[in-house]
């Protein structure tokens, strides 16, 4: 099949997705009302309840959902064959990603816009919140252990971005110092630290890593793992503005002008699929069912939007009508992006094999060379085209990491410091956040991590639509769009986990493993499990607030029949 | 024709937003925002008498009363909110 | 015992502007502020007195009501005021709630404002920061050669300047906190490519403010402007607590310029039949009054005896006066 063929495939998919099915639920459903005032308006502070335009927030919740998992997860997953990725990428959105979404944003607005830890104790149970909450901690462990492992293994795949990713930094401190200490004009900022940033992608072609370091270090995972960390180090120790802040700031018109372009050379370059649309029903990690489920992580659906949704966006939609193109199609775009990466891995291969040998290097030299031959179309030598597409891998990951890491730290003191004080201190909760990290990224094996981190994610998405569930059912609106998709995401996602943590373990109980490796899987395993027994107990916390809301309804209903 | 070249400047003027959204908006976002947790000190310190903690005399923590009217509901909101960790997320 | 002259103090620091008198309460400041405001106004300069204290008596001793009136003039060049701390609260009160009407075009206060507004005029503190500053007042107004307060008891002016330090301190960190978040501010708008930003109205009220609380402390501790005169009796614990008293003093760098003793009894008596009673106070007294001398040496100003009556009237005054500046 022609790639061109999968993107207009997309389009339409988006196309009736957005403007029939969204817009049915948002009109008959939700009933939107531009005249409503959103928390926004209703609470402005000028700082988290802000009235924003929706074009703003369009690019904000772009950029906040789309990270490197729409990326990663469809060149994993084309280990199954294109054709079942391509279908999950387009009905997980269209049944599910979107629904998600929107209305975690929309249930944000219609709550005052609180958070889902509040909302989840107001909707299901005081417990529930506790719990969501350490999910989410681990939830993040794993992202972060996922990330780093992309970090890792795509410099070492590729040699020029080290020094690309080190100009990178170099650039957004710069910008740091620019924006938020000499208070130059942001144009001038911004055109002085990309042109740094793109010089770094060049001069990474002349000076790779190898040449620099040694091949020795050059391919040391401890090196780039440790460099990784003391990178997310810094983002969370330092002021944001100085170092975190400035570097995503660069790193997104990168990133976007990479993906505006490398999406013009797929149209020009227009090629066709070379791996076979299906290969098996099981390969290495698993089943197709569920675990390709979970490997696609946000191109179909995916938890962490929830939180962006909630928490981020709900605050500042200015009309109810915004959430729609907002939550609802800002998930479109991301499914454009997942297609994007499945056409990378699915048409710059010759064979099996010789994808086979790339995707064992981990997914970051797979998605620079889709870079570079889609940049190439545009003229872009091939060898800068690959460096670029390392940074883009490299920052789409690392921003991730570090928010994640940043966060973990606050989590850290907040959960722990009544243990000791000493957990109030920043860098002890920033170390702790750091060394498991690093003890995930060293010892786990990449694609079962990843399996991890997708599962967790989408675990993540159906405890979201849980809460949207109870929601309506709250209200007595009709709830079937949100509750079989959650029922689905509950089963895939538990079984996912299950099955891998199972896995895991009985490999360390079998004494299959060792060294490294026995403490990766005893690890993994453990936390696999634990998120299971977390979800099971939410679950069972959400059916029964949700028996509650329907008997509420029944009752409602005959006394309105009564009377 | 001119309402075409509206239509082409607020084609523009979206895109330069979204561009803004992509880039730049999080990082204005963070500033108000640490801007903010120091507002909500300075309420704290200049109002404390609110909480039983006279800091300033309130003679002028008075004077300065009529310049955070708007933003004492938000702070009182914001004490008593309950924190929550997917806050600090987005 | 040659007390040095008062009349000498006034005449050899012409600058020494506000007048005040100290000590426990009960010892005669107030009756020594009107004589000293009468003895200057005979002197031909502008005067006025007035009370700060929330139980102020100058009404007593003028035999007008002056209360919450302003200046009001007593005799040419004396003028006394006796401040309403109350109606200044409540006027003020007033004040900040027309700023937020007109600030925000609203019609009512919003009611958790309110409460603040009145929770905050119910301190106690309240009423001693608005006598202060009505001292601040009256002092920036101008228009009298000397200034007579009749100060609070001591430990109220204590505690007013040693909170003026920390206040001033609090001040400069509010002020630095507020141009810190100005920053920020200023950083969203280089982000958001806004224009210059409006001037933080804050910032200059809380220069203000500060600006308010050191002149009203500067009063009280500016050596070149302010005389502090301590009275005292010769009573062993009033000795004692007036010494301790010009510690703390010292120790806030208030200017003392010397020690008034009152109620002496007439040394004249002894020679006279008098009562046993009597008699024993007198020895008492020069007992203490030795102590006195050798304690506050070459610091007493004047040493007033016990009048044959209180000093109400402006007659009483004069004759005080006389007694007081020899």
């Amino acid at each position: 099949m022609n790639s061109v063929v999968v993107l207009i495939l997309g389009l339409v998919v988006a196309f009736i997705g957005y403007r029939f099915y969204a817009k049915h639920i948002d009109t008959k459903i939700i009933k939107s009302d531009p005249k409503r005032a959103t928390p926004a308006k209703m609470y402005m502070d000028g700082v988290e309840f802000m009235p924003t335009s929706k074009n703003i927030l369009f690019g904000y919740q772009f950029k906040s959902i789309a990270g490197a998992a729409p990326i990663i997860g469809p060149i994993i997953a084309i280990q199954w064959g294109w054709l079942p990725a391509l279908i999950w990428i387009l009905a997980g959105t269209f049944f599910i990603g979107w629904v998600q979404d929107y209305s975690s944003a929309m249930v944000a607005m219609r709550n005052d816009g609180a958070s889902f830890g509040g909302l989840s104790h107001k909707l299901i149970s005081p417990r529930a919140r506790i719990i969501l909450l350490s999910f989410i901690y681990f939830y993040l462990l794993l992202i972060a252990g996922a990330f780093g492992n992309v970090v890792v293994s795509t410099t070492i795949a590729l040699k020029a971005a080290p020094m690309a990713w080190l100009f990178l930094t170099v650039g957004g401190i710069l910008a740091g110092q620019m924006i938020y200490r000499w208070r130059k004009d942001i144009i001038l900022t911004t055109v002085v630290t990309v042109v740094i940033a793109m010089a770094g992608i060049w001069f990474g072609t002349l000076a790779p890593s190898d040449k620099i370091l040694g091949l020795d270090l050059a391919n040391s995972r401890w090196l780039w793992a440790i460099a990784a960390f003391v990178f997310c180090y810094f983002a969370a120790v330092l002021p944001i503005w100085r170092f975190a802040l400035p570097i995503n700031y660069v790193a997104s018109y990168i990133v976007f002008l990479g993906l505006f372009f490398g999406i013009i050379g797929i149209f020009i370059l227009h090629p066709d699929f070379t791996l076979p649309a299906y290969t098996d029903f099981s390969i290495r990690i698993g089943p197709i069912w569920p675990i390709m489920f979970v490997t696609i992580a946000c191109g179909a659906i995916s938890g962490w939007h929830s939180i962006v949704s909630s928490s981020g966006t709900a605050r500042q939609l200015e009309n109810e009508l915004d959430a729609r193109p907002v939550g609802g199609g800002v998930m479109f775009i991301e499914m454009m992006l997942a297609l994007f990466a499945l056409i990378i891995a699915g048409t710059i291969y010759a064979s099996s094999a010789e994808y086979g040998a790339a995707i064992a290097k981990g997914p970051g030299g797979i998605f620079a060379a889709g870079v570079s031959k889609f940049l190439g179309a545009l003229g872009m030598p091939a060898a800068l085209g690959r460096s670029y597409g390392s940074v883009m891998m490299i920052v789409l990951a690392i921003t991730i990491m570090q928010l994640v890491i940043r966060f973990m730290r606050v989590a850290t003191s907040e959960l722990l410091s009544d243990v000791s004080p000493v957990f109030r201190n920043p860098h002890i909760g920033t170390f702790i956040a750091c060394i498991l990290g690093m003890v995930l990224v060293m010892t786990g094996w990449w694609q079962y991590l990843w399996v991890l981190f997708g599962g967790a994610n989408q675990l993540m998405a159906s405890l979201a639509l849980l809460l949207v569930t109870a929601w309506l059912m709250s209200e007595g609106r009709s709830a079937a769009w949100a509750f079989w998709p959650m029922i689905f995401m509950f089963i895939t996602t538990i079984a996912a986990l299950l099955y891998t943590s199972f896995n895991l373990l009985q490999k360390v109980i079998s004494g299959a493993v060792k060294g490294e490796a026995l403490i990766g899987n005893t690890l993994m395993g453990l936390v696999g499990f634990f998120l299971v027994i977390a979800a099971l107990i939410l679950g069972a916390e959400g059916m029964k607030a949700l028996k509650r809301y329907r008997a509420i309804t029944k009752a409602q209903v005959a006394s309105a029949a009564k009377a | 024709m001119s309402e075409e070249k509206k239509k082409k400047g607020s084609f523009f003027g979206a895109v330069k937003e979204f561009v803004y959204g992509v880039a730049a908006h999080d990082s204005a976002r963070f500033a108000l925002k640490s801007r903010a947790s120091m507002e909500h000190l300075f309420i704290l310190i200049t109002m404390g008498d609110m909480l039983g903690v006279p800091i300033l005399p309130p003679y002028y923590s008075l004077r300065l009363l009529p310049y955070v009217v708007p933003q004492i509901s938000t702070w009182k909101r914001r004490m008593l909110k309950e924190k929550d960790l997917t806050d600090g997320l987005a | 015992m040659v007390p040095i002259s008062l009349v000498k103090i006034f005449d050899e620091f012409p600058d020494r502007r506000y007048i005040m008198f100290g000590g426990k309460g009960g010892l005669g400041k107030t009756t020594f502020s009107a004589a000293t405001a009468y003895y200057l106004a005979k002197q031909g300069k502008r005067v006025l007195v007035f009370s700060v204290d929330p139980q102020a008596s100058l009404s007593d001793i003028f035999k007008k009501d002056i209360f919450g009136k302003g200046p009001t003039e007593i005799m040419p060049n004396l003028y006394a005021q006796e401040i309403d701390a109350d109606r200044r609260v409540k006027e003020y009160q007033q004040e900040i709630r027309k700023k937020i009407l007109d600030m925000y075009g609203m019609d009512k206060i919003p009611e958790e404002i309110e409460s603040y507004i009145q929770a905050a005029a119910a301190e106690p503190a309240m009423e001693e920061s608005a006598i202060f500053d009505e001292v601040v007042d009256i002092v920036v107004h101008g228009g009298y050669d000397y200034y007579i307060y009749d100060l609070v008891p001591l430990g109220h002016a204590l505690y007013y300047l040693s909170m003026a330090s920390v206040y001033d301190e609090w001040i400069d960190k509010i002020t630095n906190l507020r141009q810190q978040m100005r920053e920020y501010d200023q950083v969203a708008a280089v982000i958001r490519r806004d224009k210059e930003l409006d001037e933080d109205a804050i910032l200059n009220e809380l220069l203000y403010i500060k600006e308010r609380i050191n002149k009203s402390s500067g009063i009280l501790t500016d050596k070149q402007k302010t005389a502090f005169f301590f009275v005292l009796t010769p009573e062993e614990m009033i000795i004692n607590d007036t010494l301790k008293a010009a510690e703390l003093f010292a120790k806030f760098d208030v200017p003392l310029s010397g020690y008034i003793i009152n109620r002496v009894l007439p040394r004249e008596l002894k020679n006279q039949h008098i009562p046993e009673y009597l008699k024993n106070r007198i020895v008492m007294q020069d007992k203490y009054l030795k102590v006195i001398d050798e304690v506050f040496k070459g610091q007493i100003l004047a040493s007033v005896p016990e009048m044959e009556r209180d000093v109400t009237g402006l007659g009483m005054i004069e004759k005080l006066a006389e007694k007081m500046f020899y």
